[in-house]
């Protein structure tokens, strides 16, 4: 901060807090008063703002602001007060000709607002030929009373120059025109920062945008009710402290829902206001003398319409308040949806709620130990999901938590410049509490499925090592005696033996298929491709295959996509009566894609206790799904699942 | 010389074995013992279970290109619970004749067995009449096996097993020049190149039902 910057910011200062108060010490007149308003209320802030930040230009924008006005407004009550007072004539001047300059200077530093530096260089041009429009407007105002009339000053304009009459119509051509296009380039400049704003700067703006709003409709109303323009001038103030507000970021809270409920209180009042006078007003003019009963009809209907009303003016709030973005209410009410009913993968469904929920480009969800998380969803489903595992330390990530234990985490990316607010993280921290249980719950189906998965396949070792193994000892023994049987000549015992030793043959061959049921050996030994030419070695159906997998997967992978083809193969043979049973297994990426199709009756569908149900669950808790189209050209089944 | 994680089948075969006339030179518990035997003294043929410590998956296979690699002439007879396609094409790819891959069950027929061990002795190839039959009998959208006739299939489900045209004549009690006719009939129909050598045509075979 240098000396130079303190003085003058102290004179400023000084300045306009005399020219304000001798102003209005010098009376009380309406016409001036949003003047000292904004003089008072603009300097108090831009110096604030300056003294935060000394070099801050839209604070000294601010600042010029309240000081060209406190001029304004002391020389307008001068010429004012009734005398006229001595010199009157050129300090009410003073008052009068900057007044179209003045204007400019408000438009750069709303154009400005809030980092004082315009949207892009493009809007220079445009700034310049406001700035003739106005030096050309004062520049005659200047010299001629042409503003006169409407400031009702009593002193007169101190120039007596010719062409007084040719300047009034110029002036009077020209100003309604100078001041729409300036009206119109701030508007516009405003509406294109909204647009293109994000973060911070889009919240700033909104406060800004706000304030102004707020002060519009107190005008509205004031004009409306009281026939004043007092109680719109007495909320100038507040735009120069929201804006003040705004550009120090002092405290600056999250300004939507404040909005959102403003825009429905206001509609709903207006409409509540409206309804009431078309009612008592209106109807009571065609049927006279039934006020009260009149009044009690208008409550009846306005009460009747208030609540839905209200709900559609909420809707239409939230649309514009909060554009795609969801409000934390519905961002939790559709999550819950996703949960009861997901359309598509569950986690899919909690990645897609939290962008939605925050305008996020991208969200993932990672699930597994801090140390090394691995990314399970991604919105938008475009995405690559990272495929490497990574430790909680190296992502910006929401801990995802249940009963006091570690679940995973969500990440967030935003466009560049745009931050997640205090209130977006709560959000996502209150969506992460939601997504906890799921991957709670997620984490113990899977955790039972392939215990249930490691019993069979022990199960099946049992049977191979202990079982079977024994059966075909004895089968082998058998043949021993039978042989020496021959030998000795007994050929019945033989016989017998023989019979025997077949019998037992058939019940260790019914043993080995249902070892194989409980466990195909050939799907852990040698994989998916393995096991596959099996089953369809097997088929009672001709089975068309086209397998492309070119390398093991995890073992869960492997043995849901088995018994999804399983499944097929067999529902083709048993119910649909098909001739041909096409399985298609392609690997891409990180995504077995599984289709069993055939050319039977159709007619499949998901019975409870079914085959297929169980297939569906043990699919869901890898968020995947199983999809069955089943009509009279046939039955296809198809699946995606996830393979790390 | 017998290989074989199960003690009582192990021991059980071994008595069988020495009943049809087989002298059994050694056994072992897995691969690695069974190998270092058949370094020691190579046998005519080892009988390997295809499922054996320490992994419990086709170890038996492993085992069988070992010895296969230090003794050439050592026939080779998998055993397993289960026979799979891919592993007796796997087998009849890599090893040039003298194998065999029969289901456990066949060893109760002890005079077949002794046979086949023979057979895999010879250098000849020995397939599980089981996994054939599973082949023969595979459902095609369009089959060309619906071309052969009755006789013509029961003479490709032989030579599939790995036996010769005078073989599968005394099976099937038939002129080694009917035979000779019915095995040139059944590699025109299925469009495949004739193989002298039996091994080479249980390859050519088995391929052509997998496929």
């Amino acid at each position: 901060m240098t000396r130079d910057g303190t003085y003058a910011r102290a004179a400023a200062g000084a300045a306009t807090a005399v020219l304000v108060v001798g102003g209005f010490a010098l009376g009380r007149h309406v016409g001036n008063l949003h003047n000292g308003l904004i003089a008072a209320s603009f300097t108090a802030v831009g110096l604030f703002v300056l003294r935060r930040s000394p070099r801050n230009p839209e604070g000294r924008l601010f600042v010029a602001t309240g000081v060209a006005h406190a001029v304004m407004f002391a020389g307008r009550q001068y010429g004012l007060h009734p005398g006229p007072l001595p010199g009157a004539s050129w300090v009410g001047w003073c008052g009068v000709w900057p007044l179209p300059v003045v204007l400019v200077l408000i438009g750069v530093t709303v154009m400005g607002f809030p980092d004082g530096r315009l949207p892009s260089r493009a809007w220079r041009p445009v700034v310049a030929a406001l700035a003739v429009v106005g030096v050309v407007l004062s520049g005659v105002s200047a010299l001629w009373p042409v503003e006169y009339a409407r400031t009702g000053l009593i002193a007169a304009h101190p120039l007596h120059l010719p062409g007084a009459a040719a300047a009034e119509a110029f002036y009077a051509a020209a100003r309604p025109v100078g001041y729409l296009l300036f009206q119109l380039t701030w508007a516009a400049c405003v509406v294109v920062r909204l647009r293109t704003a994000r973060g911070d700067e889009a919240r700033q703006l909104r406060w800004f945008v706000y304030a102004v709003t707020v002060s519009a409709a107190v005008m509205v109303a004031g004009l409306l009710v009281w026939r004043s323009p007092i109680p719109g001038a007495l909320t100038t103030p507040l735009i120069a402290a929201a804006a003040g507000a705004a550009i120090l970021k002092y405290r600056l809270y999250d300004i939507d829902p404040v909005i959102n409920r403003s825009l429905v209180f206001g509609a709903m009042a207006a409409v509540v206001t409206a309804g009431y006078a078309v009612m008592v007003t209106g109807v009571g003019r065609l049927v006279d003398g039934h006020g009260t009963l009149l009044s009690l009809v208008a409550t009846g209907v306005v009460a009747v319409a208030f609540e839905p009303l209200r709900r559609r003016v909420q809707r239409v709030a939230d649309r514009l308040v909060y554009g795609r973005r969801s409000t934390p209410y519905e961002a939790l009410a559709r999550l819950s949806a996703h949960l009861t009913a997901p359309a598509g993968g569950l986690l899919d469904g909690i990645c897609t709620t939290v962008a939605d929920a925050v305008g996020a480009r991208e969200v993932t969800l990672w699930t597994g130990p801090p140390d090394s998380l691995r990314a399970v969803a991604i919105w938008p489903a475009s995405s690559p999901l990272p495929a490497s595992a990574r430790p909680l330390s190296s992502l910006v990530a929401v801990p995802v938590r249940h009963d006091g234990g570690f679940r995973g985490a969500l990440t967030v990316t935003k466009a560049p410049g745009d931050p997640l607010s205090p209130a977006e993280q709560r959000l996502v921290g209150d969506l992460a509490a939601q997504a906890g249980l799921v991957l709670q719950l997620r984490a113990t189906a899977q955790r039972l499925v392939a215990a249930g998965d490691a019993a069979r396949r022990r199960l099946e070792r049992d049977l191979h090592d202990g079982a079977q193994q024994r059966l075909v000892t004895v089968a082998m023994e058998l043949g021993a005696v039978v042989r020496s049987a021959t030998d000795a000549g007994a050929a019945d015992v033989a016989a017998q033996a023989s019979s025997v030793r077949a019998r037992l043959l058939e019940a260790t061959a019914e043993l080995r298929e249902m070892a194989r049921g409980l466990h195909p050996a050939v799907l852990t030994q040698d994989g998916l491709e393995a096991a596959i030419g099996f089953l369809a070695d097997r088929s009672p159906v001709p089975v068309r295959l086209t397998v492309s997998i070119g390398r093991r997967l995890p073992a869960e992978a492997e043995a849901t996509a088995y018994f999804v083809i399983s499944e097929g193969l067999t529902n083709a043979a048993k119910h649909a009566a098909a001739t041909v049973v096409s399985v298609s297994v392609s690997l891409t990426g990180h995504r077995l894609v599984v289709q069993v199709a055939d050319d039977g009756c159709g007619g499949a569908e998901v019975r409870p206790g079914s085959g297929l149900e169980g297939l569906m669950d043990r699919l869901a808790i890898i968020d995947a799904r199983l999809t069955i189209d089943s009509g009279p050209s046939g039955t296809r089944l198809r699946t995606v699942i996830p393979c790390g | 010389m017998l290989a074989d994680d199960g003690v009582l089948f192990r021991e059980g075969m071994a008595r069988i074995l020495a009943d049809a006339g087989c002298t059994v030179t050694g056994q072992a518990g897995d691969g690695a013992a069974l190998l270092a035997q058949v370094r020691a003294d190579p046998p005519d043929v080892a009988v390997i279970d295809l499922r054996m410590p320490p992994g419990f998956t086709a170890e038996g296979i492993e085992t069988a290109a070992a010895i296969r690699g230090c003794a050439p002439r050592v026939g080779l007879m998998l055993l397993s619970q289960y026979v799979e396609v891919h592993h007796a094409l796997r087998l009849i790819t890599e090893f040039d004749g003298g194998v065999g891959y029969l289901l456990k069950d066949r060893v109760s027929d002890l005079t077949a067995f002794a046979v086949d061990l023979r057979r895999v002795a010879a250098g000849d190839t020995v397939i599980d009449p089981e996994l054939v039959a599973r082949l023969v009998a595979r459902r095609r959208e369009r089959d060309p096996l619906d071309a052969l006739t009755e006789r013509e299939r029961a003479v490709l489900a032989l030579m599939a097993q790995g036996l010769s045209n005078a073989a599968v004549a005394a099976d099937l009690h038939l002129a080694v020049k009917t035979v000779e006719a019915h095995v040139t009939s059944i590699f025109t129909k299925l469009g495949l190149v004739q193989h002298e050598r039996e091994h080479r045509r249980v390859l050519a075979v088995l391929t052509f039902l997998r496929a």
